[in-house]
């Protein structure tokens, strides 16, 4: 009963920085960043003007990017309810309590992370870090979620054996697809830098004056699809359902990535499609860490 | 229907859902930056003297979009960093030959045509930034009635607004020259201008 309140709690808190990391997305993409000129007021006020700007403030950036603090607010909230049911029931499960401690130091940092954006006027540096941060989170509450499954449907794990080839490439490929994430939000920030420097030029001049590590973030890609393939073959006889799933899931995703990476380069239609592009990768991020514990014999 | 067809299902929906509200949002988002952009007024008719003695009137802000500002040589505060912003752009614009920029001396007592020269040389670095001098009352109220900008007390009391001035001489927006934030805008909203069909 306490676990699966926990369990439910773990989940929702996972949902909710999902949903928190698409509108950041969203955010980011709308260039709705500066939308609040500053943190943690919405210029002068709590909440953003509703009427026609005085101090010119653009009202709907504004509300967007509000959205996006209150989301962080409701999210910090559910990781503080999964902390207090943590140290009331699990203080002597000390795995279930640290990472559910480590969840509320993250949400936290990334919460003045996104307040220094907003005091350091979108710096670039800063952008990368907000969106790590946001990727350990997922990965912290990923955890925790899959932990508290395994207690509740133990007999469902019972008898597994560990496949330690199948775990190393597991790890391999969640640290290939942080570097991803971290290659492809590095050519974003430089396509912003060119395009400050160069405000005239055209999306294939942008393009052009991309460093070489441009073709990185494709090579990485299309090693990801290997790795995610060979996953799938090793876990073809796999005794566990869900294993296999989520195996499908990945390789699957990997491939969307791919498409909308491709299609933001040769058609023009970047916004949507650049949302979807990072909200997708996060995904696997956490589920590539649901995975590998999924199929770990404790 | 079993159980992970109903997930995809609902999964395949929120999907749907998300998309179609960030559609919604970036749509709203964009015209929104549009009507931060909408026409204020007209600007004036007026007529000023570069420092190489050319005549410069309102006429010839047509066709061009005109970055206008009002400083003065001895100031010691805004002026530089207003100049120096100015230069940014009209570096990073320099293959448009659509862009001009304007800057209009609240102290023509001081500012002789020889101190604008060697003002314009020091941050100018192309032939399409123009530095304007005339009698110190008729900018006074170019300044206050023309452009809706404070000339209180001039030189000291001069506006630190940048003017963004479109092809039909139009009025589009106000931003502070002196904030790093405000010049990004600007930028990105001349790069709107240059796209605008008209």
């Amino acid at each position: 009963m306490k676990l699966r309140l926990f369990y439910n709690s773990a989940v929702i808190a996972t949902i909710l920085s999902y949903l928190l990391i698409f509108i950041g997305g969203l955010v980011r993409v709308s260039g709705a960043g500066m939308g609040c000129p500053s943190w943690p007021k919405c210029g002068e006020g709590w909440i953003p003007p509703t009427n026609v700007d005085i101090n010119q403030i653009n009202t709907t950036l504004a509300w967007i990017e509000f959205t996006n603090r209150m989301f962080g607010v409701i999210l910090g909230i559910s990781i503080i309810i999964l902390n207090v049911i943590a140290i009331f029931y699990f203080r002597k499960n000390h795995n279930l309590l640290f990472y559910s401690i480590l969840s509320l130091i993250f949400v936290i940092i990334n919460g003045l992370l996104g307040g220094a954006l907003v005091w350091f006027e979108l710096n670039p540096y800063i952008k990368t870090a907000h969106m790590l941060f946001a990727l350990i989170l997922v990965s912290i509450l990923s955890y925790i979620c899959i932990k508290s499954y395994k207690m509740l449907n133990s007999n469902l794990f019972k008898g597994l054996t560990s496949n330690l080839v199948l775990l190393k490439s597991l790890i391999f490929l969640w640290i290939l697809i942080v570097i991803e994430i971290l290659l492809g939000t590095g050519l974003r920030t430089n396509i912003e830098l060119i395009v400050i420097e160069n405000p005239l030029f055209s999306k294939s001049d942008q393009l052009d004056a991309l460093p070489y590590y441009k073709y990185m973030h494709s090579i990485v890609g299309f090693a990801l699809l290997f790795f995610s393939i060979y996953v799938n073959y090793s876990l073809r006889n796999h005794s566990l359902l869900l294993a296999k799933q989520i195996g499908y899931f990945i390789t699957g995703m990997v491939v969307l990535q791919i498409f909308l990476g491709e299609m933001m380069i040769f058609f023009d239609l970047p916004q949507l499609t650049r949302l979807f592009h990072t909200w997708g990768s996060s995904w696997l991020v956490g589920v590539i860490i649901i995975l590998y514990n999924c199929i770990k014999n404790e | 229907m079993n159980d992970l067809n109903k997930k995809l299902i609902l999964s395949f929906l929120i999907v749907f859902f998300l998309g179609t509200v960030a559609l919604f949002t970036l749509r709203e988002a964009t015209e929104s930056k549009i009507q931060n952009l909408n026409v204020l007024s007209s600007v004036p008719s007026f007529e000023l003297v570069n420092f190489n003695e050319k005549i410069f009137t309102d006429n010839n802000l047509l066709d061009k979009i005109t970055i206008l500002s009002f400083v003065f040589t001895s100031c010691p505060d805004a002026c530089p960093i207003m100049s120096e912003n100015f230069s940014i752009l009209q570096e990073r614009f320099k293959d448009s030959d659509l862009i001009q920029f304007v800057s209009i001396t609240v102290d023509p007592d001081y500012d002789s045509n020889d101190i604008l020269k060697t003002f314009s040389e020091k941050y100018s670095n192309g032939n399409n930034w123009y530095f304007l001098r005339g009698d110190k009352n008729y900018i006074s109220t170019l300044s206050e009635k023309g452009f809706f900008l404070s000339a209180l007390n001039l030189p000291a009391g001069h506006s630190t607004s940048f003017v963004l001035i479109d092809k039909q001489k139009n009025i589009r927006k106000y931003y502070k020259g002196t904030d790093d934030a405000a010049i990004m805008e600007l930028q990105n909203d001349i790069v709107f201008l240059i796209n605008e069909k008209t």
